[in-house]
């Protein structure tokens, strides 16, 4: 390990390089970020984009800037240390061995070494960005593409809400939807779910979805009066937030409501996600005129936002192709609805489509480069079993 | 040689009445160096009704500032409220050297920040690792990295503590000094006499949280009880974590072989030390673990995981490591059992007098402060330029908040010059004057 000055043009300037040639590097980043020159930074060079993804181990440069350390110790001091090793190395008649220093706290003073003497196994234990994935700008592209499908799909459920509070939509044409929303649902669950038969499906999800239906019905007549003493304002704005608030802390990775025979629990922010988007299908529900209404916009929004996360998935997991032809479909047809609407609205949604598409996939592979984790003998131990409460 | 006499006040927000490694640190350490004939005085904040001045062993002086601790024992972090507090206390005591204990603790960092703006030379030692990636840990870095762009020198207790500090801070590795702490020998003597061997006791003290690795004492309590009948264990310590263990108790029936304690008074973790044979440490995080050197003072065969600091400080034949995994824990404990014959733990505490020593601690510290008072004094530009380096926003932060903080300091001065504040005289102490007599006893 060596320490040298590096910038020139600043004498002022103290550059530490530190050379680490270990056997548990990961990862080669091949020199050229020049740094800004008033601030301290930890900077890594980026990958040449035609070195091939992996861990393979090779010299690793990480430059820190310091600033001025006048009262710093004359850089001599490991330099003596291993001139005197040297030494004793060239002079065949010197009697004293010095002992190698060891890294050991017990035993007081290592004879022959300061306290602040820095080995060359100093930090020799230090990995860096063990765990960081290398993203390509494509593939990121098209994982985005599901934040914008769900994006439509929600931009779809409040273009049926605008229209029903418009009676555009009558109670009757919703119903329509509804049904063929769930056998459409269905279709796509048996079509692509391998493990299961006929008869689960009647049991498990056939009969549950009944019941729920039937409870829904019976309930309506309570969601119509429960906002009636609120004006019209205050629920256009709660519901505004709460949708906001659903797509920000939704799991787009998986579903919510999970297949039979899935492994994990939901995590607390979808949970919350979900408890959202029900809370403003059921606001928007109680501003309509009569029962079948109530009971008809309250079915096809839990519909989409229960399990509408449940259908995608497994188009997902069944084919990426279908995925995305789905995706691309709904968005276009997403486009023309809201175009049909509002000018402005589209013009909004066609700008938050682009951006969470481009603009946000090019800005996570540029600021990717700067990524720096370290791991190292000092960090928590993981324990590699579940904690069962 | 005739050394410098020092004048050293030590800052922390940990320290007694409270018990730990930080607090038991400052207390032997300052009285290694008050028997070098320096001068110590701590500050520290208000303990419940204890507020104001108290003298302790050997004439150390505390101040216990009348602040209330505000979240896990740190006090109230007010930037520039505390500064005419710790001038007056710096003229007053005609200190030379400020040294700042843990990373953790608001007071230390205040402290260090004024005694800089006031031309002080700084110690900083750090007792912990911290990580670098949670939120937590990264807000702790910046306030490090503004407390370590001025300090004159570092001390960390282990290399691994000093391989994790240099990367926290930026700090050049030369102005780190590794010093590891000790254990009080005379406190922790092995019993006069020893328990049998029949039936092997397995001591565990440590607080019984997550950090401290209690889960991996619920996975392998029942599975060493289960491969060995002979043996038996002792846990003591209270936290969040005891119901686990007590429902493991239940669960495998071990009412009888494992006995739980609860919370265990510092000055009776000698004898329930002697009791055992073992000692076991799951801590999943050490930077310097003091427990293991308690134990090994007492004569016990440790079996510890290799974390941290933890390979550093006991030689390989007092100490048996494993990795923080519930099997290999189980293998680590049957080795130790099968080593236990040949350990004599007399033999063990006289090696553990010649390997750990407050003295040699202080002696060692003594040098720092040597090499602190050495470095050259700035003026304000120099020493705020290298503020700047701190980051894009907060280096201009750290500038911002040092220049009113020297701006306070001069208005101090103005409004309560330095020489309206009564020096204190030395205090001589009586034992003091035999401290050759004493040294010779050690």
């Amino acid at each position: 390990m060596f320490w040298r000055t590096l910038n020139e043009r600043n004498p002022n300037r103290v550059a530490l390089r530190l050379a680490l040639h270990r056997r548990r590097l990961t990862q080669v980043l091949s020199a050229a970020a020049v740094p800004a020159p008033q601030h301290r930074r930890f900077f890594l060079f980026p990958v040449s984009r035609t070195q091939k993804l992996g861990r393979f181990s090779s010299a690793l440069h990480l430059r820190w800037l310091l600033g001025t350390d006048p009262e710093a110790q004359p850089r001599k001091k490991p330099e003596t240390s291993k001139l005197l090793v040297m030494d004793h190395h060239l002079a065949s008649d010197s009697p004293q061995v010095r002992p190698r220093w060891r890294k050991v706290a017990y035993g007081g003073m290592q004879p022959g070494f300061d306290d602040n003497h820095t080995d060359e196994s100093f930090l020799e234990g230090m990995v860096m960005n063990a765990n960081v994935v290398r993203r390509d700008m494509l593939k990121v592209m098209l994982d985005s593409v599901s934040i914008s499908e769900y994006l439509c799909i929600v931009a779809l459920v409040v273009l049926v809400w605008t229209y029903t509070l418009e009676s555009t939509i009558d109670e009757s044409r919703l119903l329509c939807i509804d049904v063929s929303l769930l056998v459409l649902g269905f279709l796509i669950l048996l079509f692509t779910q391998e493990k299961i038969s006929l008869s689960i499906l009647v049991h498990h999800y056939f009969l549950n979805i009944s019941f729920f239906i039937m409870g829904l019905y019976v309930l309506a007549p309570i969601y119509q009066t429960l906002t009636r003493s609120i004006s019209s304002d205050s629920i256009w704005a709660l519901t505004v937030s709460l949708l906001v608030i659903h797509l920000f802390l939704h799991d787009y990775s998986e579903s919510t409501v999970n297949a039979p025979g899935a492994l994990k629990n939901p995590a607390l922010t979808s949970c919350i996600s979900v408890n959202a988007s029900v809370v403003a299908s059921v606001f928007i529900a109680s501003r309509l005129p009569s029962r079948l209404h109530v009971f008809a916009i309250m079915l096809f929004s839990l519909q989409v936002f229960l399990f509408g996360p449940l259908v995608t998935y497994c188009i997902k997991k069944y084919s990426f192709r279908l995925h995305l032809c789905f995706s691309i479909s709904l968005m276009v047809v997403t486009l023309r609805f809201v175009y049909m609407l509002h000018c402005l609205l589209f013009v909004l949604l066609l700008s938050l489509l682009v951006f969470v598409n481009v603009v946000c996939p090019y800005w996570l592979i540029r600021i990717q480069e700067y990524k720096f984790e370290i791991n190292g003998p000092w960090d928590e131990a993981k324990l590699c079993f579940a904690i069962t409460d | 040689m005739d050394r410098k006499k020092h004048r050293i006040m030590m800052v922390s927000d940990f320290f007694y009445p409270n018990f730990g490694g930080v607090e038991n640190h400052i207390y032997y350490l300052s009285q290694c160096l008050l028997k070098l004939g320096h001068k110590v005085v701590v500050v520290t904040h208000a303990y419940e009704n204890r507020s104001g001045v108290r003298y302790m062993t050997g004439g150390l002086k505390v101040y216990y500032v009348p602040w209330r601790p505000f979240v896990m024992q740190n006090s109230f972090p007010t930037l520039f409220p505390s500064l005419p507090i710790i001038r007056t206390i710096l003229i007053r005591e005609r200190i030379t050297i400020v040294h700042g204990h843990q990373a953790f603790s608001t007071l230390c960092h205040e402290a260090l920040m004024h005694s800089r703006t006031m031309g002080y030379r700084v110690v900083f030692t750090d007792h912990s690792l911290y990580g670098f990636s949670d939120a937590g840990s990264i807000h702790m870095n910046k306030v490090l990295q503004f407390t370590l762009a001025d300090v004159s020198q570092a001390i960390c207790v282990s290399h691994t503590s000093k391989e994790n500090t240099v990367l926290r801070s930026g700090l050049p590795p030369e102005k780190v000094f590794v010093i590891p702490n000790a254990v009080d020998t005379a406190m922790f003597k092995p019993a006069v006499v020893q328990p049998s061997r029949s039936e092997i006791v397995i001591v565990v003290i440590s607080r019984l949280v997550y950090r401290k690795g209690a889960d991996l004492l619920v996975e392998v309590i029942p599975d060493v009880c289960r491969l060995h009948p002979n043996v038996r264990f002792i846990v003591g310590g209270d936290g969040p974590k005891r119901v686990r263990l007590e429902e493991m108790r239940e669960k495998h029936s071990l009412q009888d072989r494992v006995e739980m304690l609860g919370a265990v008074p510092h000055a009776q973790v000698r004898s329930v030390l002697i009791s055992g044979h073992i000692f076991l440490n799951s801590s999943l995080t050490e930077a310097f673990c003091i427990a293991i050197l308690e134990a090994a003072s007492c004569g016990l065969l440790t079996v510890s995981t290799r974390v941290g600091g933890v390979p550093e400080v006991l030689p390989d034949d007092m100490i048996i490591l494993a990795e923080p995994d519930p099997g290999d824990m189980v293998l680590a404990i049957e080795r130790a059992i099968s080593m236990l014959p040949k350990v004599d733990p007399q033999v063990m505490h006289h090696r553990m007098r010649e390997l750990y020593n407050w003295h040699d601690v202080a002696k060692r510290t003594e040098i720092v402060y040597d090499r602190a008072l050495k470095c050259p004094n700035q003026n304000l530009l120099e020493r705020l330029s290298r503020y700047l380096y701190c980051g894009v926003w907060a280096g201009k932060l750290f500038f911002l908040v040092m220049i009113v903080d020297f701006l306070f300091w001069r208005l101090l001065e103005l409004w309560q010059p330095a020489e309206d504040i009564e020096e204190m005289p030395d205090l001589t102490l009586p034992h003091i004057s035999n401290k050759e007599t004493l040294q010779e006893t050690e």
